[in-house]
């Protein structure tokens, strides 16, 4: 816990202030979980503000202060959840869904070396995200929060409330998935490479 | 199952996928919130519990709205006259309270008996 159990006693009893230290104590953990799990910093805070709201109007149905961080996990679970799967209607299009050429062309335009690295690191997430893809919303938030943010499956278990077997058979079809995807992946880059 | 308490991955494809992963994790560290990420949410929330405060209200007046018109119906209804005639008796009651034995007899059966004795 990053706050002492009284504080969160408090923000539930409507103390503006406790409310305020208790974002500002959580926010920064809670916006890099939503950035890894939306891969997209854009709207990292629209999402994390979206969670803080519903924290802030569910808080008197909290049973005890003992959940409080699986209770804000659960809350940013299904934000991001909510994100993902508006972004799906819509049919945005991602850097990884763009042609080679217009990857290329926005490489070009990232000149200086601190430009460079970020454009690296941009490709990275663009990489994972694509391959995280490959498995429906529910199991990506799964498994970027056991692969990526090494929650323990004890931790998932207070989060989903489901049983951790159940969560163990999930996650290992979801990375099979993943695996299958990356494995095709290089399939298809080595066979670009040989021609 | 290689994804839990596994130690080193022996599958080459395992291991890029948690290398991936690792190098995902570094891409992506933890944002710095903006400056006005607190007087945001304040206000997000303010907009919310007046929306709130807005809908209560609408809801009360029309709660009490129904309620006032109940009892306006009530009230007409209940000043409203009875029916001129009610029968709560039977048949057989009516009979019995027209030909009781106090009762004085028709002239015309009487001079029918008599017509009938003679």
């Amino acid at each position: 816990m990053l706050v002492d159990f009284e504080l969160v006693k408090r923000a539930r009893e409507g103390d503006h202030a406790a409310f305020t230290q208790l974002v500002q104590a959580y926010r920064k953990r809670i916006l890099g979980t939503i950035a890894r799990l939306i891969g997209r910093p854009e709207d990292v805070e629209d999402v994390g503000q979206e969670v803080f709201l519903r924290l802030h109007f569910s808080l008197d149905q909290l049973r005890s202060e003992e959940v409080f961080e699986p209770w804000l996990y659960r809350l940013t679970v299904n934000a991001a959840y909510d994100y993902l799967r508006r972004q799906k209607r819509r049919g945005e299009t991602r850097m990884a869904d763009l042609s080679e050429q217009q990857v290329i062309l926005a490489d070009a335009a990232a000149g200086s070396r601190a430009q460079q690295e970020e454009q690296r690191r941009r490709q990275l997430r663009e990489a994972v995200q694509a391959l995280l893809a490959n498995v429906s919303e529910q199991d990506r938030i799964l498994l970027v929060l056991k692969e990526i943010e090494g929650l323990s499956l004890k931790e998932l278990e207070k989060i989903y409330r489901v049983n951790e077997n159940a969560l163990k058979v999930r996650l290992f079809r979801a990375r099979q998935r993943v695996l299958k995807a990356l494995a095709a992946q290089g399939t298809a880059a080595r066979a670009k490479g040989s021609s | 199952m290689a994804t839990f308490e596994r130690g080193q991955p022996t599958d080459p494809l395992e291991a890029e996928l948690d290398r991936l992963f690792a190098a995902y994790r570094e891409a992506c560290p933890d944002p710095e919130p903006s400056l006005d990420f607190m007087p945001r949410l304040w206000e997000r929330i303010e907009a919310q519990r007046s929306w709130t405060r807005e809908w209560r209200r609408l809801t009360e007046v029309l709660v009490g709205a129904a309620v006032a018109l109940s009892l306006m119906l009530g009230i007409v209804l209940a000043r409203r006259e009875p029916p001129v005639s009610f029968y709560t008796n039977t048949y057989v009651e009516v009979l019995a309270a027209n030909y009781s034995q106090d009762a004085p007899l028709d002239p015309e059966v009487l001079l029918a008996d008599q017509e009938v004795s003679r």
